[in-house]
């Protein structure tokens, strides 16, 4: 449950633990404006995984993780 | 829970991040989603048959507020670009 220090070790971890079980995963973010903050959290009830950041550039990445992960949730494979 | 339909969650998103300019947060949830709405059958029950096709379900809330939306394949493309969008214009500027 402890917060990953980079976005690319919490994108590497999401994506493996959303292929072992694409069907239980859900992706969850957080936004609180009056603290500046974002969580992003991946789970399937057994494994989580956490990210939080403050800064822009970690949004843009976590944009395109997002699309990548809609892109894969719509797919016909699985 | 309130279902709606893409452009609407969008609108109505948008309106829960102004609301929450001051306090309190966002919480959206993405979650792969095939269609089922009844419980998996018990062992020697016929089984449901094989989902259709694969569809994403968004939910977000605010407080209380709580909106949901079914994205469906053809509409991903559009989704995504609005969403995109929404989230630079509304986060990243904060941020």
């Amino acid at each position: 449950m402890t917060f990953y220090k980079s976005f690319e070790e919490f994108e590497k971890a999401a994506e493996a633990l959303y292929l072992q079980s694409p069907s239980k995963v859900r992706y969850t973010v957080k936004y609180t404006h009056s603290k500046n903050v974002m969580v992003m959290k991946i789970t399937d009830n057994v494994i989580c995984c956490q990210f939080k950041t403050e800064i822009a550039q970690d949004v843009k990445k976590m944009d395109k993780f997002i699309n990548n992960l809609m892109r894969h949730m719509v797919s016909k494979e699985h | 829970m309130v279902l709606l339909e893409n452009d609407l969650f969008l609108s109505e998103l948008t309106k829960l991040f102004q609301k929450a300019r001051m306090k309190g947060s966002v919480l959206m949830t993405f979650k792969r989603y095939d269609g089922r709405d009844k419980p998996i059958p018990r062992e020697g029950r016929p089984p449901l048959p094989e989902p259709q096709e694969h569809m994403c379900l968004i939910r977000a809330k605010l407080k209380t507020i709580k909106i949901a939306t079914v994205v469906h394949q053809k509409d991903i493309n559009k989704f995504q670009v609005a969403y995109s969008n929404l989230l630079k214009g509304r986060v990243m500027l904060c941020l």
